[in-house]
């Protein structure tokens, strides 16, 4: 890195680190003769929002040796990352003339764009090459939300819009908190999560964790932790309702008066539909959780009120994920937690609720540039399950309104079946921006088979990634270093301007100058007829929290002064008659017609607990008997960082395995294992551990994957084992999934 | 190298004593280990990936399923009472600041790791003297920030740490503030060197 330590003062620049770890936090950055020296975070007025390691470690992510700094040109076989570099004439050029090739011979539907949030910033990101295929005569989208489709879903069929948890200082008000497979010690969820947290449990705040791992937020914050095996969290759910139902602790005045469908889900809990009473007994045979333990924590969380149970995304990411957040908030409601200081609103592990949702979609710059709807979209008729995305007007699209988007799960599906396969199109070119696919989706090796099958790839990236390799022109991106832009830190709540610290690195570009760049060659020069600064000052212009622009500018960090903690649905459940929640009903909806009109029995109208696929009584479990969880790590954002030294050596990419599993199969800690199923298979590090329940592993998702000459993964890339298929109502399944591990 | 100001010390090397004592306080209760203070300080001091680290983090883990035990340890160098490090230096390139009880390096006068046995780094029971692997690379270790000492900073350790586990300042103040306990799970404070730490411990 060629700073001069002499040197290291320079002016000191503010802009927030855009990662999509789960939170946004300052940083300041220290620059000298225009190269980043060092870098602070939030040394401001309380409450400070302080970077984590992936911020502090940026300056290295910038600098990095492997930093793509000129287009590329793929010359060696997709996948070997074998290129060379061209101009970015001839690079556009490729682009454009492939645009119009396919959409000339194939329609535009051949055109698939994959995006995803490497950037959370309201100017630059990948929703603005979405705009310009649209102006370029439409593309085909996908849909589902890696993280939290099936939470998505719980809240807009039982709220009937997102809306979840309070702001976090609110943690205070709670005489019990149940982190619910949620581990915001790594995963951060938005400004001081985890220091609340942990001054909720100084408070005398009882904390438990339910969780098939140990995490380091049951170590920390919780007094109690409950392992629980994966894929059954909702049983265990169903029979804490019992033990309320059953010893009359349920709040009925809360259920008449903020919800309907109670008696249906009663009935369904006590037997009477299906001649099953959901008691604990019967949640203990599923779930691996001893009866008393459900009675001890149903009988806590009727009786410590406030309570806020914080139902995490990752539980969602299984088969049926969106029945366990559906039961989260049902037992939410049968408390009367919801709405009230120190309880919870379900759907999710984010704070978020009406006063958020205009300052992170509405000020979007892509959705200023007039794009117009999706001909692509339009032409094909509405999804039948597409409860979400009906609520969601325009963007509702991005959500999967037309059954011209596949789910994410199944693009490579499609890409390989087409038509034939009864999917929307045939797609022939793949434009991709943010989003490292190859690694990131289910099962990596049927993604790296589709990907050989398309005509072209155009990749917009800053690094080398494993998807980036298959492309045939890279163009690459700068960072947020090296742009100014607008964020919001989340329900901190604060707003950041992301000032620039640095010019592009080598001929790096911003997504604005690319899709002005290749609007111009499409013969759209209006597409996008502002600058950088224009497009920023018509954003913060519109926002009404925010000050005047280079008052906002200057001060970088504009934080909102909270006169007392956000309540989610605070109004809905002071004043329903004015405030209804925009379900048919106008309540909370355990019971929902919406969903039984869909006629799906894997989609009941009620929460219900359904066995997943691969679970531990699958028959495949006898080949295969280890349940696999695929969780964050604190040494990446998702994928991102996974190339970044500093970053690297401090934790290690490994399998976690139970000590007792370990020993059963002869490892130690420290062996290199093989971890496989019919899907896949990798070589990793083991690590044998108290602090995960036995029967069940756990590999860090976001490791890169690197394949061997046999396609044996090196990486750790855990998605080479996961499974492409979704839950009914569009879960994510990484978690459910079976492998068997052996000493290698 | 940056030269910071070193300060005076090195005439008393047998008995110091100094003016005022400054020193670091760690809540184990609250580490989640996320390794924020390690990279900020590496990051800081221009300290690249690699086995040089001057602050550090340990994990603790006792017990067996379903009840296991964690706790984490962020440390750094101590700037002991009685620096082992300071008397077995053949150069006398360690020195503790009379001003504020830092124990600072000379790494000018330090031989380096190719002439010298790094005694130093087995004196310490806490290994905070740190050497490249190269061969040349001299001592390095916890300054306290002297630079941003000097404007009246903290440590950016301190200042990084999400969980506001860390603080530092006159050892007095954090004992009036924060108590006086000298261990904590995985550290065992060594009368010998008397290291300037005080703890909230986690106990299992």
């Amino acid at each position: 890195m060629a700073t001069d330590r002499k040197n290291r003062y320079g002016e000191v620049v503010t802009t927030i680190c855009n990662s999509h770890c789960g939170g946004s936090c300052p940083l300041k950055v220290h620059v000298h003769g225009g190269i980043i020296t060092r870098i602070e975070t939030d040394d401001g007025e309380e409450p400070q929002y302080r970077a984590c390691a992936r911020g502090r470690a940026y300056r290295h992510r910038v600098y990095s040796s492997d930093r793509l700094t000129s287009p590329l040109k793929r010359i060696g076989e997709r996948g070997k990352g074998e290129y060379k570099k061209i101009s970015w004439d001839e690079a556009l050029d490729i682009v454009i003339s492939e645009l119009k090739r396919v959409k000339e011979n194939y329609g535009t539907s051949a055109i698939l764009f994959l995006g995803s949030l490497g950037d959370v910033a309201w100017l630059h990101n990948a929703a603005l090459v979405e705009e310009l295929l649209i102006r370029a005569g439409g593309y085909s989208g996908s849909w589902g939300s890696a993280s939290g489709e099936g939470g998505l879903f719980a809240m807009m069929t039982s709220y009937g819009m997102p809306g979840m948890g309070n702001s976090r200082e609110d943690f205070l008000n709670s005489r019990l908190i149940i982190l619910w497979g949620w581990n915001p010690a790594v995963s951060c969820n938005f400004g001081n999560t985890r220091l609340y947290l942990a001054k909720a449990r100084e408070a005398g705040v009882k904390i438990i964790a339910v969780d098939p791992r140990h995490t380091d937020s049951a170590a920390v914050f919780a007094q109690q932790w409950i392992p629980i095996r994966p894929g059954t969290d909702t049983a265990m759910l169903l029979a804490m309702a019992y033990v309320l139902i059953t010893k009359n602790l349920h709040d009925h005045t809360f259920l008449n008066n903020y919800t309907v469908g109670f008696e249906e889900f009663k009935k369904y809990i006590m037997g009477k539909e299906d001649g099953v009473p959901k008691d604990p007994n019967w949640a203990e045979e599923i779930t691996g959780v001893p009866s008393h333990t459900i009675i001890t924590l149903a009988r806590d969380f009727a009786s410590k009120k406030p309570a806020a149970l914080i139902d995490g995304f990752a539980v969602g990411r299984t088969a049926y994920g969106e029945q366990f957040h559906r039961a989260a908030i049902t037992l939410a409601a049968m408390t009367g937690n919801i709405g009230i200081p120190g309880g919870s609103a379900p759907g999710g592990c984010a704070a978020m609720g009406d006063m958020l949702l205009p300052l992170s979609l509405g000020q979007f710059a892509a959705l200023r540039m007039k794009g117009g709807d999706n001909p692509v979209d339009l032409a094909a008729p509405t999804r039948k399950n597409a409860i979400v995305a009906s609520r969601l007007g325009r963007l509702g699209f991005y959500m999967g309104s037309s059954q011209s988007r596949v789910h994410r799960t199944h693009i490579a599906d499609a890409i390989l079946k087409g038509r034939r396969g009864g999917y929307p199109a045939d797609y022939k070119l793949l434009y991709l921006v943010n989003i490292n696919y190859v690694n990131q989706m289910s099962n990596t090796n049927k993604i790296v088979q589709a990907l050989k099958k398309l005509e072209f790839i155009v990749v917009q990236e800053q690094f080398m990634t494993p998807t980036a390799k298959f492309a045939d022109v890279v163009l690459p991106t700068n960072t947020f270093m090296e742009r100014n832009d607008v964020t919001t830190g989340g329900i901190g709540p604060f707003y950041g301007y992301m000032n620039r610290a640095i010019n592009s690195l080598g001929e790096s570009k911003s997504h604005l100058e690319i899709v002005t760049e290749l609007a111009s060659r499409l013969g759209i020069p209006d597409f996008s007829n502002k600058t950088e600064e224009e497009w920023l000052r018509e954003i913060v212009r519109d926002c009404k929290d925010l000050p005047e622009y280079d008052t906002f500018k200057n001060e970088g960090i504009h934080k909102v002064t909270l006169t007392k903690p956000f309540v989610c649905f605070e109004a809905q459940i002071n004043d329903l008659v004015n405030h209804p929640f925009p379900t048919p009903s106008g309540k909370i909806e355990i019971h929902s017609h919406e969903i039984a009109d869909l006629n799906n029995p894997k989609i009941p109208p009620i929460p219900k607990y359904i066995e997943t696929w691969e679970n531990c009584n699958d028959p495949l479990s006898k080949k295969y008997p280890l349940q696999l969880i695929t969780t964050h790590a604190k040494r990446r954002a998702h994928s991102q960082f996974e190339n970044i030294p500093l970053l690297r050596e401090i934790d290690t990419q490994a399998i976690l395995i139970n000590a007792a599993d370990a020993q059963l199969r002869g490892i130690y800690s420290g062996d290199t294992v093989r971890v496989f199923n019919e899907r896949g298979e990798m070589v990793i590090t083991a690590k044998a551990t108290e602090r995960i329940m036995p029967g069940v592993v756990d590999i860090p998702q976001g490791a890169w994957y690197s394949p061997d000459v046999d396609a044996l993964d090196q990486g750790g890339c855990a998605n080479v084992l996961t499974k492409d298929e979704t839950s009914p109502a569009g879960a994510f399944c990484f978690n459910t999934t079976l492998v068997q591990v052996e000493k290698v | 190298m940056f030269q910071y100001n070193l300060g005076t010390g090195r005439e008393s090397l047998e008995i110091i004593i100094v003016a005022m004592q400054l020193g670091f306080y760690f809540d184990q209760t609250r580490c989640v280990g996320c390794y924020t203070c390690v990279v900020a300080c590496k990051d800081w001091h221009d300290i690249a990936a690699g086995p040089v680290s001057w602050r550090w983090i340990s994990a603790i883990e006792k017990g067996t399923y379903p009840n296991p035990f964690v706790a984490y340890l962020s440390l750094s160098c101590l700037h002991c009472e009685q620096p082992n490090c300071i008397p077995v230096c053949p150069v006398n390139a360690i020195f503790k600041r009379k001003q504020d009880g830092i124990v600072i390096v000379d790494r000018e006068a330090c031989l380096g790791n190719s002439k010298c046995a790094m005694l130093c780094k087995d004196a310490c029971p806490y290994s905070a003297p740190q050497f490249g692997e190269e061969s040349g690379a001299k001592m390095q270790k916890c300054h306290f920030c002297l630079d941003r000492l000097a404007e009246g900073k903290k440590p950016i350790c301190v200042e990084s740490c999400p969980m506001r586990a860390l603080d530092s300042g006159p050892i007095n103040d954090l004992i009036a503030r924060y108590g006086d306990t000298m261990e904590t799970e995985g550290f065992i404070y060594s009368s010998d060197v008397k290291p300037i730490i005080i703890f909230k411990p986690k106990r299992g």
